[in-house]
């Protein structure tokens, strides 16, 4: 657990220099093609991945303090018991979903890889890595959710204990 | 449960009679072959790219999740350099030509590479293009110096930065303001989008493919091969003969469309100008050395598509 | 199964799992996940990231980070706070007057970015905390960024109409210009109904003080000299500096419009730094950080409703029911009346550019057939689709106030922003029996269609 929040405070100072970055990229890119007759054609592909970067990177990070807004209309209505049981619910299905949508961009990583795709630009990047980024940000989501479920799970445990 | 057919593509969507001749090539293609095949075969057609992303939709059908997609073949060049012959400068020029590519070397030997990645050609279809600008005419690869141009694709992009132009990369649904604002001066495009796109409010000169171009673009429609393989042999020949017949609809509405975008243009008071042979092959010369070549070093299948694209010029 | 019971399916395990508190993303995730499971070709679940990555990886979309930080910056440092005391010092003799400098802010920002959650929080981040400060009632203080933060699709440039010019094969320079009428129109009825509210809920806290309740914020008398408001001129200065500066960029040819983005991102940092002194980096991570939040928040739903509405349109639900409404053949306005119930009801799922992208090839033919001028409807539809923005249960805006606020209960946000709805409404009926309100400025500028 303590890992893990090191890891997501680590990649989202990573993502703050990268979105300052993707900034300058793009303020560099009309710079260059106004006062020196140099345009570039990377700067718009650059930021994506960027971009791409810094939303899955941080995701495990918003997670973390329950960041994904969801709608908690229902939560006063029910009897605290049903409500702890609903809460594990939804981060049972959550953690589940993200598993899958992880374990699938690990499968389009590695295709990409193995292909060697690129985009169909001029500057023709691999696409492996935005797909890894998006994989690796899935799977630290998925961890993330894993934890916080386990965590309801022992809490309980514990409430009851005391109870 | 729902058994049609879907066909894909990023067109604007019509009806059978009226719109984009891409849209309307799929609903004819989907009326002929529905009745031809009893009802057997039914489709349901996604324009505008309403069902899934243009650059999925290759990938998509290559693993059996999108049946059929009308689509720039170039698009997927990321995916399987090979494609990126579909819309090499210079290497077509005439719809004779391009047309003549199905039955010559190079296409035999593009669909086997295609059926090998699991696509199926099912209709041939090449379109011209040209260029809006918002200043003077780009005839002469002269002409494109010191400009900002929008050349669409990694190849055109390879000419135009050789031709000395500051080329300019953008999503396609910014090319309108782009060219209001001047961030961007001048467009490669198909004769189809120069009108779709409207940049006849916003251009004062238009080069058109009418008399011979240096862009022809590939823009077949495609089955992915695993749901063609699952069909009867009666059913694959039923769309492959509907396919074959409908390119000459195609050639027609294609050239209609270079000649409608000439009158756009006239109409908007832009100034409208041909390519001529002189320029054609000066455009051809710099793709030869940069694009051609570019193409043919990325690995075998290239130079030898390559090789057997140049004996139809 | 026909279409429209799947269809029917497909809604009601979407409201069960969104309501059941699963978080909007997921939610979207595992119903599209779920359906495409039981009815859709095995193959089909290799594509889901793919399909994702690729509705994500667009410039104009992920220019929502950058947007988003450019707002942050004015919002959360002293930038945002010498703004709202200028305004305030000019305009508190009016009642609601940092009300209607909060819709005009919401409508300027509007004019530089091309969304609304973009501009929902540029706007909302500073203009809440201090319209709460100022005694407003959060709901309301909340209602009036929502609703602004809406005008970002219908002022220009605008995302979806883009998108919506393509699909119609209407002019886009039209289109845009016609957005201006509506666009002001809505300001106008936000900015009246902010000066009635502010009223309202003035003379309530009066009277709670008059009883000997507490004195709110709103009765503090304050008084300022002509002097001190001339004094105060200069700290608007920043913002009117970022405002012309992307605007020129803009609109004079210098960038593409999400290279506008990064430079207007930029430029707020960099006049933070040289006005305010704000450079270090943990004077900046605060601001970086919630930026990234919030559009990490954002954009992971985006790329979730745009693979739930594939999935819905694989599926041929919003197609069959859009051909449904076709088939009744209806007389001219009671078509307008159904396709506008229809486009609300998809609001309820989908963000705008889902919906244009589904259903604009269906409802377009028979519109135009029925006499309906396209670059009008265009509009129309946008104004409806903007109340999709703040109407549950996915309503981006509501989500980006969520987010904002996060001390403002759900319920609180939901009925601030009704009232706003209904002004929509009113300028829905407003655009049918005045079409010229929309289509008068192109009319005039470009000439007669
Ligand atoms: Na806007
Ligand atoms: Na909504």
């Amino acid at each position: 657990m303590a890992l893990l929040a090191t890891i997501n405070r680590g990649l989202m100072r990573l993502s703050m220099i990268a979105l300052v970055l993707t900034a300058v990229i793009l303020t560099y890119s009309v710079v260059s093609r106004y006062f020196f007759q140099a345009p570039t054609d990377w700067q718009d592909e650059a930021s994506v991945f960027m971009l791409v970067g810094v939303t899955f990177f941080c995701t495990a990070y918003v997670q973390s303090q329950r960041g994904h807004i969801g709608i908690e209309a229902i939560a006063g209505l029910l009897p605290p018991r049903v409500n702890a049981a609903r809460l594990l619910l939804v981060d049972l299905v959550s953690a589940l979903f993200c598993c899958f949508f992880a374990w699938k961009s690990w499968t389009l990583f590695h295709e990409a890889y193995v292909d060697g795709q690129t985009t169909s630009s001029t500057f023709a990047p691999p696409l492996w890595i935005p797909y890894g980024m998006m994989a690796l940000g899935m799977s630290l989501l998925s961890l993330q959710l894993v934890l916080q479920t386990l965590a309801r799970i022992t809490n309980k445990a514990a409430t009851e204990r005391a109870a | 449960q729902n058994t049609a057919l879907k066909i894909s593509h990023q067109f604007p969507g019509g009806t059978i009679n009226e719109g984009d001749f891409r849209d309307r090539l799929t609903r004819m293609f989907a009326a002929e072959v529905e009745k031809r095949s009893k009802g057997s075969l039914k489709f349901e057609i996604y324009p505008g790219s309403s069902l899934m992303k243009t650059n999925a939709q290759f990938s998509a059908m290559r693993k059996g999740a999108l049946d059929l997609s009308l689509v720039p073949l170039s698009y997927a060049g990321g995916e399987v350099p090979e494609v990126n012959i579909g819309l090499m400068p210079g290497l077509v020029t005439s719809y004779e030509q391009a047309y003549g590519w199905k039955n010559a070397e190079v296409g035999k030997e593009l669909n086997r590479i295609l059926n090998e990645k699991g696509i199926v050609l099912i209709s041939w279809i090449w379109q011209a293009g040209g260029m809006a600008s918002r200043t003077k005419p780009v005839i002469d690869p002269e002409d494109a110096k010191g400009m900002k141009i929008r050349g669409g694709s990694r190849e055109m992009d390879l000419i135009l930065k050789a031709a000395g132009a500051a080329v300019v990369s953008l999503p396609s649904n910014e090319i309108y303001a782009a060219m209001q604002t001047g961030a961007m001066e001048a467009a490669l495009t198909s004769s189809t989008s120069l009108i779709s796109f409207r940049l006849e409010e916003v251009s004062k000169a238009l080069t058109t493919g009418r008399a011979g171009a240096y862009w022809f673009m590939f823009e077949p429609l495609m089955m992915s091969k695993a749901v063609f393989d699952r069909l009867s042999k009666e059913q694959q020949a039923t769309i492959l003969a509907v396919g074959a017949e409908l390119e000459i609809f195609a050639q027609n509405a294609a050239k209609a469309d270079d000649a409608e975008v000439a009158n756009v243009y006239s109409k908007a008071k832009a100034k409208v100008v041909d390519l001529n042979p002189a320029a054609l092959k000066k455009w051809q010369a710099i793709a030869r050395t940069t694009a051609w070549k570019d193409y043919g070093e990325r690995n075998e299948n290239c130079a030898r598509l390559l090789k057997l694209a140049e004996k139809t010029l | 199964m026909s279409d429209l019971t799947l269809g029917a399916l497909y809604g009601i395990a979407t409201l069960v799992i969104m309501f059941s508190g699963l978080p909007i993303a997921f939610a979207l995730g595992v119903v599209a996940t779920g359906f495409m499971y039981f009815c859709m070709p095995p193959s089909s679940l290799d594509t889901i990231t793919q399909n994702v990555y690729e509705e994500m990886a667009s410039i104009t979309l992920l220019s929502i980070p950058l947007f988003i930080l450019k707002g942050a910056a004015i919002g959360k440092s002293p930038a945002g706070k010498d703004l709202y005391s200028a305004i305030h010092t000019w305009m508190h003799k009016i009642p609601g007057g940092l009300g209607i400098a909060n819709v005009f802010a919401c409508a300027l920002f509007a004019a530089m970015a091309g969304s609304s959650p973009a501009t929902c929080s540029a706007i909302g981040s500073a203009g809440i905390p201090e319209m709460r400060k100022r005694g407003y009632s959060p709901g309301f203080a909340a209602g009036i960024i929502a609703a602004g933060g809406t005008l970002g699709i219908l002022l220009p440039p605008s995302i979806t109409m883009i998108l919506y010019a393509v699909a119609a094969e209407q002019s886009l320079g039209r289109l845009f210009l016609a957005g201006i009428g509506p666009g002001i129109l809505l300001v106008v009825l936000f900015a009246g109904y902010a000066v009635y509210r502010a009223r309202k809920e003035y003379q309530l806290a009066l009277q709670v003080y008059n009883q000997g309740g507490a004195k709110s914020a709103y009765l503090e008398d304050e008084h300022f000299t002509l002097a001190q408001k001339v004094e105060m001129l200069p700290r608007v200065l920043p913002f009117i500096i970022l405002l012309i500066g992307v605007m020129v960029a803009l609109y004079g040819g210098f960038a593409t419009p999400s290279e506008t983005a990064g430079l207007g991102a930029l430029l707020a940092m960099l006049l933070l730094a040289v006005i305010y002194g704000v450079w270090r980096p943990s004077e900046l991570s605060p601001i970086l950080s919630s930026s990234i939040k919030e559009s990490t928040m954002l954009l992971l739903i985006i790329g979730m409703s745009l693979f739930y509405s594939y999935v819905m349109s694989y599926l041929h639900i919003s197609q069959s029911a859009a051909a449904w409404v076709v088939s009744l053949h209806l007389s001219k306005w009671l078509l307008l009346a159904v396709i506008l119930l229809m486009v609300i009801v998809f609001g309820f799922f989908l963000p705008p550019v889902s919906i244009i992208l589904m259903t604009a090839p269906i409802i377009l033919p028979p519109l135009k057939d029925a006499g309906f001028d396209l670059i009008w409807f265009g509009i129309v539809m946008t104004v409806v689709m903007e109340m999709g923005l703040i109407h549950p249960p996915v309503g981006l805006n509501i989500f980006v106030i969520k987010n904002i606020a996060p001390d403002i209960p759900l319920k609180d946000v939901v009925w601030g922003v009704f009232p706003f709805l209904l002004l929509m409404l009113l300028a829905v009926v407003l655009l049918c029996f005045f079409p010229a309100i929309a289509t008068g400025l192109p009319d005039l500028i470009m000439g007669a269609k």
